[in-house]
């Protein structure tokens, strides 16, 4: 049987982070009927998903610890109506939080959810204001010891560098402090200002975000302090303890198959990549209309695919293999990449491994740069 | 055809701004050439360009017809002229086609150096001037100081000059009655061999070049097998007719006296040289018009498509270009940095400037121009002598036995209140002071010789803001003064890049190095690699900056939905890359080099 991830789309969120650019709402008097269309979409699938078992389900948003658990655990049950499951799955699901209560809490855990993300992005205040964040330090601490002390086994905390008045001292203190909670996995990364998003427009925020170098320093330093305190990077942006990577994440990083669910949601399924719109009113009148909800959709050549191989594979810290390359799409890694990298072996942003290439940290950081100069999509 | 009594060809020259197309609106309502609510906005001024620099480039013409208070009907053609120093050839042009010219003097500002630039080769050309006094509806206006002088500085009687508001209309009518007493009606002879001066001509896609005559003798129809005496081509004319303010008219026929149009299939612009004289194949006039000097261009700069895929349509856009306008001058050249482009020719920078935009706006080409050159002459040790318009050829200093600048008389105007501003200019400018007069207590008349080098970048702008915008220039080629000059090279990543080396007076390479390598330092984006920056002179460096390493580019959060836009913006940057320009490892924006070339000169 095939392995597929599953991805669940929940729009909504109590305020809008200044930063973000994903897709959500703060309307919730839609979540019924959000949530509603998102079964039926979910039940239309039925056939077309009966040869997949499913081993990762990532429920995102927007906020999902911001609507009533009742809606995911109904989501949880349709999902598992529709398709197969794996012995054991990774069940993630995202919060804010200020969002989470003992409540909603137990109900994940009692419906099969194993995995809980939890956004910090900061452990100063200050910091978090900037980003309009609706918690503080204190909330993601009681947040954090009541998921701990109810049963989540596997928690994720978001730490976010870069930030407007963001220091390196700051920085590490924050890491500090989340290691010192000791979650199985980290994901770091650093703020982008995104077109259209209220920070973008802050002029004042965007003078204080720290410069170029710096931000290199927070992150080649960063990296360092958690590597110390027993977590490794396996992706650009994330780290964790042994074996506990995200097995979702890692899906999309390795070219794998999922498929999403809700507006905005991505697939990447049978060779095919498509997107849903961004509108939760056209979702909600139509949750099954293909043409209705589908933004964009790509078949991509054996070629194409193995282009995104190498693309997303390259983020990871182990690389592309060119075994896997050659048993995937039939083709030579090195005869297709070899000489393009050289130039980047040379200047130590790349590297040969016993089984195919990876970037080295500061190729990691400047990864479009290369990513941008050896990969051809129009080669098909 | 008119009676040739009734005719009247006449000029405006006016300094920018003294109100020359606001006049020549209100004569073309006033003659009911155009009605009111027909009447764009300076309707003689035609070309996008020109209508937001408020400047007339390109010569054009227009017949009107005027019912004066005698109760006759006259024929009036109204040929416009250029206001900027850049056209005085096109000026010229103009003048020789009339028998008269309005000098248009604002009351308010008085005689600018243009002014009488112009007034003198209307005085070469044997025109009548009729002096008109502008602006006097504006409470600052002085209209007795700007007669006398009017008198006092050019020398003709303006005691009853016509005083108008062109803005206003006010005493127009009154100088259209002067028009008919003033200006004499054109002599010549329609039963004489034809004899026509081509004063302007222009490229139509349909019709062919358009081309702008003044009959001096005979007449012309179609069918007409005329011949230019000057290039010796023979045509078969097509139509012959007028220019209205709103296009061509054709007509039977163009006599002795007026000003029309020909067209005769003909191909291009260089068949129709302005000056020459257009005749009748089969009996032929026996005294052409003396030849007119050919336009020389005077400034010189390397014109290269920003993509190279777009090297035809840049050297067929030049052709378009060239075929209205004979004084733009290119020829092919390459560049290691740029690539294929040309090498071209300007009247000066003005005119450049306005090429470039023509080609960006017109033809939707981005291009890129490098640094602007004058010619300089270079005698070598051999013995022989060079003129060289591209730094990229400059010999190396030990082959030079003298260099040589071309230098212009500057003829400037100038409220006394700036004269010490403007002097320290000049001085920095490393003019020679010739003299300096009164023109009358509240203003000065300097005079000095500046190497035209100096004057090509932003002198004009200089001389603007240092005299809040009072001052006024005028100049002309005097010849070539030894001087001490250098090449200036600048390096990028150790490679020499021709496109950015150019000829500097030797004191003033320093400065000028460091300006560049600190502009590029702002235009190359961070690469992933440290990029040095030189500037040297005879392969000693004299400025250096650095391009820092990048040390950050990635998308960082990578899930599901953003594969495909991740996609998206790899193939976006990858397309930015295409169009850099690679100099040896390093890759340039191409609008760096517009950007170092541009940037401002100040002192």
């Amino acid at each position: 049987m095939k392995k597929l991830g599953v991805y669940i789309h929940i729009p909504f969120c109590v305020h809008k982070c200044s930063y973000c650019d994903f897709y959500s709402v703060t309307n919730t008097l839609l979540t019924e009927d959000y949530f509603s269309a998102l079964k039926e979409q979910i039940l239309n699938f039925k056939s077309y998903l009966k040869d997949w078992t499913v081993d990762s389900v990532y429920i995102g948003g927007g906020t999902p610890s911001c609507v009533d658990s009742k809606y995911i655990v109904d989501i949880m049950e349709t999902l598992k109506s529709v398709v197969k499951f794996v012995e054991k799955p990774e069940i993630t699901i995202e919060s804010n939080p200020g969002t989470l209560d003992t409540k909603k809490i137990k109900d994940y855990l009692n419906c099969g959810i194993n995995r809980l993300s939890i956004g910090l992005q900061s452990a100063d205040d200050e910091e978090l204001k900037m980003l309009s964040r609706i918690h503080d330090k204190s909330a993601f601490e009681s947040a954090y010891m009541l998921a701990r002390m109810l049963g989540f086994k596997n928690v994720n905390v978001d730490i976010m560098y870069a930030l407007p008045g963001q220091k390196e001292e700051t920085l590490m203190n924050t890491i500090d402090y989340v290691t010192s909670l000791d979650p199985e996995h980290i994901s770091f990364y650093g703020l982008r200002v995104e077109e259209g998003t209220p920070l973008a427009a802050r002029e004042d925020l965007l003078e204080k975000i720290p410069d170029e170098d710096a931000q290199y320093n927070m992150y080649i330093h960063a990296a360092k302090r958690l590597e110390k305190a027993g977590y490794s990077q396996y992706e650009i942006s994330n780290f964790s303890k042994k074996r506990m990577m995200c097995r979702h994440n890692c899906r999309y990083w390795k070219s794998g198959d999922y498929i999403g669910f809700g507006p905005g949601a991505a697939s990447y399924i049978n060779g095919e990549l498509y997107s849903y719109t961004k509108d939760i009113q056209s979702f909600i009148l139509k949750p099954t209309d293909f043409f209705v909800n589908i933004e964009k959709s790509e078949k991509l050549t054996i070629r194409q695919q193995a282009t995104q191989y190498v693309m997303l594979g390259l983020r990871l810290a182990r690389g592309v293999e060119a075994k896997e390359y050659k048993l995937r799409f039939g083709r030579d890694l090195e005869e297709d990449y070899g000489e393009k990298l050289e130039k980047y072996i040379d200047m130590k942003y790349a590297k040969r491994t016993d089984k195919g290439f990876r970037l080295t940290r500061a190729g990691l950081l400047v990864s479009n740069t290369i990513l941008s100069d050896i990969l051809d999509f129009d080669k098909k | 055809m008119t009676d040739r009594n009734l005719i009247r060809n006449f000029s405006i020259i006016a300094h920018i701004d003294h109100g020359k197309s606001t006049l020549a609106d209100r004569i073309l309502e006033l003659t009911d050439s155009v009605s009111k609510r027909e009447m764009e906005e300076q309707i003689l001024d035609n070309m996008d360009i020109e209508r937001e620099r408020g400047i007339t480039v390109k010569a054009r013409a227009v017949k009107m017809a005027y019912k004066a208070d005698d109760g006759k009907t006259y024929e009036f053609n109204l040929i416009d002229t250029p206001g900027h120093v850049d056209f005085n050839y096109e000026v010229s042009r103009s003048l020789a086609a009339c028998e008269g010219a309005l000098l248009v003097v604002d009351a308010t500002q008085g005689i600018e150096a243009q002014t009488l630039a112009n007034t003198y080769l209307a005085l070469d050309n044997n025109l009548e001037i009729l002096p008109v006094v502008n602006k006097i509806d504006l409470v600052s206006a002085d209209i007795e100081g700007t007669r006398k002088e009017i008198e006092d500085i050019i020398g003709i009687p303006a005691s009853d000059c016509p005083c108008v508001s062109a803005k206003t209309g006010l005493n127009v009518k009154d100088l259209l009655e002067r028009i008919v007493t003033d200006i004499p009606s054109p002599s010549g002879d329609e039963n004489a061999p034809l004899k026509c001066l081509i004063f302007d001509s222009y490229y139509d896609s349909y019709k062919g070049v358009v081309v702008y005559v003044r009959v001096q003798d005979g007449k012309v129809r179609a069918g007409t097998r005329i011949k230019m005496m000057n290039t010796g081509a023979a045509f078969d004319v097509v139509e012959v007719g007028y220019m209205s303010a709103f296009g061509l008219v054709p007509s039977d026929e163009i006599s002795a006296g007026e000003v029309g149009y020909i067209t005769a299939s003909i191909k291009t612009v260089s068949d129709t040289r302005v000056g020459d004289t257009v005749t009748e194949e089969s009996r032929p006039t026996e005294t052409p018009f003396p030849g007119f000097k050919k336009a020389q261009p005077m400034v010189f700069a390397g014109i290269y498509p920003e993509d190279g895929a777009d090297y035809e349509a840049l050297k067929d856009a030049l052709m378009k270009l060239q075929l209205n306008d004979a004084s733009l001058t290119f020829e092919p050249e390459t560049s290691v940095a740029l690539g294929f482009g040309f090498r071209c020719g300007f009247l000066g920078l003005l005119h450049m400037e306005i090429m470039e935009e023509r080609l960006e706006r017109e033809f939707d080409l981005d291009i890129i121009t490098t640094a602007p050159s004058v010619i300089y002459k270079v005698i070598m040790k051999n013995g022989e002598t060079r003129f060289i318009d591209n730094p990229a050829v400059y010999p190396e200093p030990d082959e030079i036995d003298e260099a040589q600048e071309p230098v212009v008389d500057a003829n400037i105007i100038v409220p006394t209140e700036y004269v010490g501003g403007i002097m320290d200019l000049c001085q920095k400018r490393r003019g020679i002071y010739v003299n300096m007069k009164y023109i009358d207590p509240k203003r000065a008349e300097l005079k000095y010789i500046l190497p035209l080098n100096e004057i090509i970048y932003d002198f004009f702008d200089s001389l603007k803001s240092r005299s809040k915008g009072y001052a006024s220039l005028d100049y002309e080629l005097k010849g070539y003064m030894p001087s001490s000059l250098v090449k200036l090279d600048i390096l990028i990543n150790g490679e020499k890049v021709d496109a950015l080396s150019f000829i500097v007076f030797s004191d003033n390479a320093y400065t000028r190095g460091r300006k560049i390598a600190v502009a590029l330092k702002e235009n190359i984006p961070r690469q992933l690699f440290e990029i040095p920056i030189q500037a040297s002179v005879g392969g000693r460096v004299i400025a250096r900056e650095t391009v820092k390493a990048m040390r950050k580019d990635v998308l960082a959060k990578c899930y599901g939905g953003d594969i495909t836009r991740k996609k998206k913006l790899l193939e976006k940057q990858k397309e930015g890359k295409k169009k850099m320009r690679k100099l040896g490892s390093v890759e340039v924006p191409p609008e760096t080099f517009t950007a170092v070339l541009k940037m401002d000169e100040d002192e």
